[in-house]
C-alpha cells in the first residue's frame, strides 16, 4: 500500500506558515507508509508460513503413502503360499526398483523354492510399520541402493509382521519378520529399492 | 496520478487486503462456525463500506482515498488493513508454524524416549540390579512405573544371583503414530544375555511403546512385544 499525503498541504500538521512549502511527508503520510510496510511484511510472513506448512503437510502425506506402500508390499511377502507364489513374486517384483529389481531372483528366488517345497499354507499380517528415524547399524554405511539422481526421495521403513504356516504334516509354525524396507520415489511412483532383514 | 495511486491503495487494495486476511484466518482455523459468523459480519461491513465509498466517488468525485480533507480516515483504513494482515500472519504462525515445529519436536522426543526405555528394560547388570529398571521407570508415567517395578523387580534378585548380564542396543526405531494425546513408537533392538560358563544368547527384539505427553515430556505408558516368536 503506497503512502499518501506526501505533498498534501491539507494533511500538513506541522503548523508551518501556509506560505512556506510544507515538509515532503506529513505525519499521516509517514504513518500510512509505516503501516503499508507492516502490512507487506505481514503478507510475506503469512505467505512463508503457508509455504512451509504446505511443505510439511506434503512431507507427512508422502510418509503416509510410503508406509502404505511398504505395508502392502510386505503383506504380499508374508502371505506367499504354494498356490500364489508365482503371482506374489510377480507383484513383489513389479513393486521394486534398482538392484533389488535386477537381482530379484537372487534375493527372493530362494523363498519360492522353500514355499513350493514345504507346500505350507501361510497367513501373515503386518503388525507395525514406522518411518525409521533412528538407525544404529554396526559396520560401514550401506552403498546407496539406487544411482544418484534416480530417486526423487527415499525413506526407510521398519516393518514387523507375523505369519503362521501350516505344512503338509499339519503342524503350525509361527514366524516373525523384522524388516527394513527402503522406499524410493521414482518418476512419481513409490517403489521398494532395498529389502533388509533386521538382525 | 497521485489520486489514482490513493484510489488504488486506500479504496481498493486496503479493503481487498482486509477481506483476504479474514479469508486467510478462516483457512488457517479451518472455518470454525464462530469464525464464519465473525468473518461474514466483518466482510459484509467492508463490502458495504466499499460500495458506499464508490457511490460517494460517483456522486461527489471524491473518495476516502482521494479526499484531501480526511488524512486521518486514510490512516485509519491503512491501520485496519495492516492490523488484519498482521492478525492473519500471527494466526498462521501459531496454528501452522508452531504446530509443525511442535510435531517435529514431539516426533524426535517420542522416538528418543522410546529408544531409551526399550534399551533400559533389556539391560541388566548384577553389580547394579535395579539400575535398568529405575532408568526405564523414570521415563514412564507413575502408574506404569509402579507396575513395571512390581513385575520386573522380583526377578532381579534371581538374575543377580545367577550373575546374568543383559545388554540391548537399538538397531532401528521410528514413529508409528503421533497425536496430541498419545503416540506409539517401534523399536527394534539387538539383545544379548550372558551367564558365567555359558555362551552368550543373542536375539533381535521388536517392541511397540505407547507414550503420553506429560509436564515432564513424553512418558511411556505401555510396552508390548511385536513378535509372536523369535525371528
Amino acid at each position: 500500500m503506497p503512502s499518501d499525503d506526501q505533498t498534501d498541504p491539507d494533511a500538513d500538521t506541522t503548523g508551518a506558515d501556509p506560505a512556506e512549502p510544507g515538509p515532503m511527508f506529513s505525519r499521516f503520510g509517514i504513518a500510512s507508509a509505516v503501516l503499508a510496510v507492516l502490512a507487506v511484511a505481514a503478507v510475506v510472513c503469512g505467505g512463508l508460513a503457508w509455504s512451509r506448512h504446505s511443505a510439511a503437510e506434503a512431507a507427512r502425506s508422502h510418509q503416509s503413502d510410503v508406509l502404505q506402500v511398504a505395508a502392502q508390499w510386505a503383506n504380499t511377502l508374508v502371505n506367499m503360499n504354494a498356490e500364489n507364489v508365482e503371482a506374489s513374486l510377480a507383484t513383489l517384483r513389479d513393486g521394486t526398483v534398482g538392484e533389488l529389481n535386477t537381482d530379484f531372483e537372487a534375493v527372493l528366488g530362494p523363498f519360492r523354492d522353500v514355499v513350493q517345497k514345504v507346500k505350507a499354507a501361510t497367513t501373515g499380517q503386518i503388525d507395525a510399520v514406522a518411518i525409521e528415524s533412528v538407525r544404529r547399524d554396526d559396520g560401514p554405511a550401506p552403498e546407496p541402493a539406487l544411482p544418484d539422481g534416480l530417486a526423487e526421495r527415499t525413506e526407510s521403513v521398519i516393518v514387523v509382521a507375523n505369519a503362521t504356516s501350516q505344512n503338509a504334516a499339519g503342524k503350525p509354525q509361527a514366524r516373525s519378520w523384522l524388516l527394513r524396507l527402503e522406499v524410493a520415489e521414482v518418476d512419481g511412483q513409490l517403489l521398494i529399492s532395498r529389502l533388509e532383514p533386521l538382525r | 496520478m497521485r489520486n489514482l495511486w490513493r484510489l488504488l491503495a486506500f479504496d481498493l487494495a486496503a479493503p481487498a487486503l482486509i477481506l483476504a486476511a479474514l479469508a486467510g484466518i478462516g483457512v488457517v482455523l479451518d472455518w470454525p462456525t464462530w469464525w464464519v459468523s465473525v468473518a461474514s459480519m466483518l466482510g459484509l461491513l467492508v463490502v458495504q463500506g466499499v460500495l458506499v465509498n464508490l457511490y460517494l466517488l460517483r456522486r461527489d468525485g471524491v473518495s476516502v482515498g482521494t479526499d484531501d480533507d480526511a488524512p486521518g480516515l486514510r490512516l485509519a483504513v491503512a491501520g485496519v488493513a495492516a492490523g488484519a494482515a498482521v492478525a492473519a500472519a500471527l494466526v498462521a504462525h501459531t496454528h501452522w508454524t508452531v504446530a509443525d515445529r511442535t510435531f517435529e519436536a514431539d516426533r524426535a522426543a517420542v522416538v528418543s524416549v522410546a529408544t531409551e526405555v526399550a534399551e533400559a528394560t533389556a539391560t541388566f547388570s548384577p553389580a547394579e540390579p535395579t539400575a535398568g529398571i529405575e532408568r526405564a521407570a523414570a521415563l514412564m508415567v507413575p502408574g506404569s512405573a509402579t507396575a513395571f517395578r512390581d513385575n520386573f523387580g522380583r526377578s532381579t534378585a534371581d538374575l543377580a544371583k545367577r550373575r546374568i548380564t543383559a545388554q540391548a542396543q537399538t538397531v532401528s526405531a521410528g514413529l508409528e503414530s503421533l497425536a496430541p494425546d498419545g503416540a506409539t513408537a517401534v523399536v527394534v533392538m539387538r539383545t544379548s544375555q550372558t551367564a558365567p560358563g555359558k555362551s552368550a544368547s543373542r536375539a533381535v527384539v521388536g517392541l511397540r511403546l505407547s507414550l503420553q505427553p506429560s509436564a515432564e515430556g513424553w512418558r511411556v505408558v505401555d510396552i508390548a512385544p511385536l513378535q509372536r516368536v523369535d525371528g
